[in-house]
């Protein structure tokens, strides 16, 4: 099959016909399913382990559909489809989570063999987005545009993608397993908080290699992940992994869940002896089968489709004018732009955490606006972000003002990226079936309490994480500030942590005290923002100040309130 | 099951809930079949709950998913279970007071 470069999708892969026709099939297989447990042929328990294959879990008020976004990446096209779900078969909205993922919290079972097949229409689907397999491989959101990229990290993202897709070795591993991917220096993916994270960067000859951590992970056991080998040549890169990944296969624990991450695998063996088994296994394979030719690769990279960046020789000076001219546009391109690696060009972050909003959620009018400012300004191409924001890749650095105007109309301006009004939450107790807290309304009142965008700036850098539960969903271990819910007979609680990092300077964050009421947290946690605006020295963030003095001034503020 | 949805004290009373297979929608049991409203559901003493619920069990499995019980807050006016958990179930996500299941009168 000839490759149109013209009419290839910008920034994603181009499923082929053999891609198509197994969607299809899998859509057909599963609508049989959903009929056979209706007809009461099947057993809930036989039932339930077919319907997670397709996503599809059973939460605190309906079933929830989760849809993978592959490293983040899609189309407008797919975005519309996604709005069209959100309005036709859920509450006319959608929640994109720090997996890159996006979640439908109102769905239900007849209707689902439905919506998988309007996926399907736009080569879009929930397949392992549950179980105990590799889920969706994550990804930089600035991938192909960040001026500090040294790689494109999609490329190795999408082989991944179809080496572990009904991978048959590894459908049943003794957990779920994560693999996330970056090719900046600048870690943007918390790839040392993955069961893998892979660093792409060029070798000694111009050829990609990574570097490769192993057995991170958030959850009941935060771990930070060991450092398993530096320059990994691209040829062996699918041979390493399988190597990783059978050790972990054949030695993760399958008689306890809580201890068969291969986080627990790795710290009982220890760095050494779980790379001398992954080495062993490594030798002992014919490679040649699993090589990545050049060609190859050259294969995938030739279905992504390009932008063509071509930018008037004045665009950035525009820019620059504009910032002038307009205050609040200065400040929202300050906090929600990423430097381009084309200077007439600028990556815009959509904030989809308005003050005292949901984090996450978008509605089904605003996922068809994003699609068509996508068109508009971006090659049609969006990122979901695991911070649960949106970005524009390629936007012009003229028309950047056009964008932010239409953004600002429909309540997408916030100028609030990495500030304290970003906050990462989980959909904790009011969705979620395993929560012992909800964490949507404490951002909610974080948001709102920090909404002045001046205040905001001035706080500075500040990364404010939620989890409803001890599963981590929401990162609050790598929060700067982390909040975690907890139960305390039937009613909830929030145990802070502190010093929290998922990025180059990744550390977990440590517990500070007693967890709190809910009607204390904010509260506590406004104090403990005032006194590091007290404590901290010129142009110190949050974080800097509090590893400069440790928890003990923090913790007066937070347990002796004036 | 989770032990959090069997939480429940030797005393005081329960109402039965569960998911519709069909769409997910919670339900609890009420005098004549599964109500979408808690208003509607039938109060069980705790010494009786747990045979109530194992008939449930046996009769409904192909119409409804995970049937437990809930316990009830004793000084309530209103039906209302003990722990924020289940009233959130009961009277919808606190985020979206839209969305809280709606009263209807008809028991089905
Ligand atoms: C609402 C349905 C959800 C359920 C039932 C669920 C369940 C779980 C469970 C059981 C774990 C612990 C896994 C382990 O350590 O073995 C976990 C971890 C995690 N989940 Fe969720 N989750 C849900 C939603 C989400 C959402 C909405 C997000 C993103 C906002 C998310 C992202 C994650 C992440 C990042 C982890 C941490 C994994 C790690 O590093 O250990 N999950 N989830
Ligand atoms: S952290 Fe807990 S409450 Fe939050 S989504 Fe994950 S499992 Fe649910």
């Amino acid at each position: 099959m000839s490759t149109d470069t013209a009419t290839l999708p910008v920034g994603r892969y181009a499923y082929d016909q053999v891609d198509r026709t197994f969607l299809s099939q899998r859509v057909a297989q599963f609508r049989e399913q959903v009929g056979r447990r209706v007809a009461g042929d099947l057993s809930e328990d036989e039932f339930k382990p077919l319907r997670l294959m397709n996503g599809l879990y059973l939460q605190l008020h309906a079933y929830m559909l989760r849809v993978a976004v592959p490293y983040g990446m899609m189309g407008a096209d797919q975005m519309r489809e996604l709005a069209h779900i959100a309005r036709t078969y859920d509450r006319d909205y959608g929640h994109f989570t720090t997996r890159q993922n996006i979640q439908f919290n109102w769905i239900r079972l007849e209707d689902t063999p439905d919506i998988l097949e309007r996926l399907a229409g736009v080569n879009m689907h929930a397949i392992q987005t549950s179980g105990n397999c590799i889920r969706n491989v994550t990804c930089d959101e600035f991938a192909g545009a960040a001026a500090d990229e040294l790689l494109d990290p999609r490329i190795h993202a999408e082989i991944l993608r179809q080496w572990s897709t009904l991978h048959p070795e590894f459908s049943f591993l003794p957990r779920k397993f994560k693999i996330a991917i970056s090719g900046s220096p600048h870690d943007r993916v918390a790839a040392r908080f993955h069961d893998i994270g892979l660093v792409a960067h060029p070798g000694p000859d111009g050829r990609p290699v990574f570097d490769v951590f192993v057995g991170g992970g958030l959850g009941r056991t935060p771990i930070i992940g060991v450092h398993l080998r530096d320059n990994l040549p691209e040829e062996d890169l699918l041979a390493y992994l399988e190597a990783v990944v059978r050790v972990y296969n054949a030695y993760g624990r399958r008689d306890n869940m809580y201890k068969a991450r291969i986080k627990i695998l790795v710290q009982a063996l220890g760095v050494e002896q779980f790379r001398e088994k992954v080495d062993a296994e490594f030798a002992q394979m014919n490679r040649a089968d699993y090589r990545l030719e050049p060609a190859i690769v050259e294969g995938i990279r030739a279905r992504f489709g390009i932008p063509d960046l071509d930018a008037p020789a004045d665009a950035a000076r525009k820019l620059e004018a504009d910032r002038k001219a307009d205050a609040r546009f200065d400040r929202w391109v300050r906090t929600n732009t990423h430097t381009h690696r084309h200077e007439g060009f600028i990556s815009a972050v959509v904030s989809i955490k308005p003050d005292g909003g949901i984090p996450g959620d978008v509605t089904a009018d605003q996922m068809d606006l994003i699609a068509d400012l996508a068109d508009e300004f971006s090659f049609g191409e969006i990122r979901v972000t695991h911070m649960q924001n949106v970005v524009l890749g390629h936007v012009r650095k003229d028309r950047l003002r056009d964008l932010w105007r239409r953004l600002e109309g429909a309540g997408l301006g916030t100028p609030n990226i990495g500030l304290v009004g970003d906050i990462i939450a989980c959909p904790g107790l009011d969705y979620c079936a395993l929560a012992n807290a909800r964490s949507i309304p404490i951002a909610q009142k974080l948001s709102a309490r920090f909404a002045n965008p001046e205040l905001q700036e001035n706080i500075g850098t500040l990364r404010i994480n939620i989890s409803g539960c001890i599963n981590a969903c929401g990162h609050h271990h790598a929060g700067h500030i982390g909040i975690l819910g907890v139960d305390k007979r039937g009613e909830e609680f929030f145990q802070l942590t502190l010093g929290g990092s998922a990025e180059n300077d990744v550390a977990i964050g440590q517990i500070i005290g007693p967890a709190l009421p809910e009607d204390e947290t904010v509260d506590a946690i406004a104090r403990l923002i005032d006194t590091y605006l007290v404590l901290r020295n010129e142009g110190e963030a949050f974080i800097d100040t509090y590893r400069r003095l440790g928890a003990a001034s923090f913790k007066d503020a937070v347990y002796a309130p004036a | 099951m989770d032990v959090r949805n069997n939480r429940r004290d030797m005393t005081g009373a329960s109402v039965i809930t569960a998911n519709r297979l069909l769409d997910g929608r919670i339900v609890w049991l009420a005098p004549q079949g599964w109500s979408e409203a808690i208003s509607q559901a039938r109060v069980f003493d705790n010494a009786a709950v747990e045979d109530a619920i194992r008939q449930a069990r046996a009769a409904d499995a192909n119409t409804v998913v995970g049937i437990y019980g809930v316990q009830l807050d004793p000084d309530a006016t209103h039906i209302t279970p003990l722990t924020v958990r289940e009233r959130i179930r009961a009277f919808g996500p606190s985020v979206h007071p839209d969305f809280a299941p709606v009263e209807t009168s008809h028991v089905h």
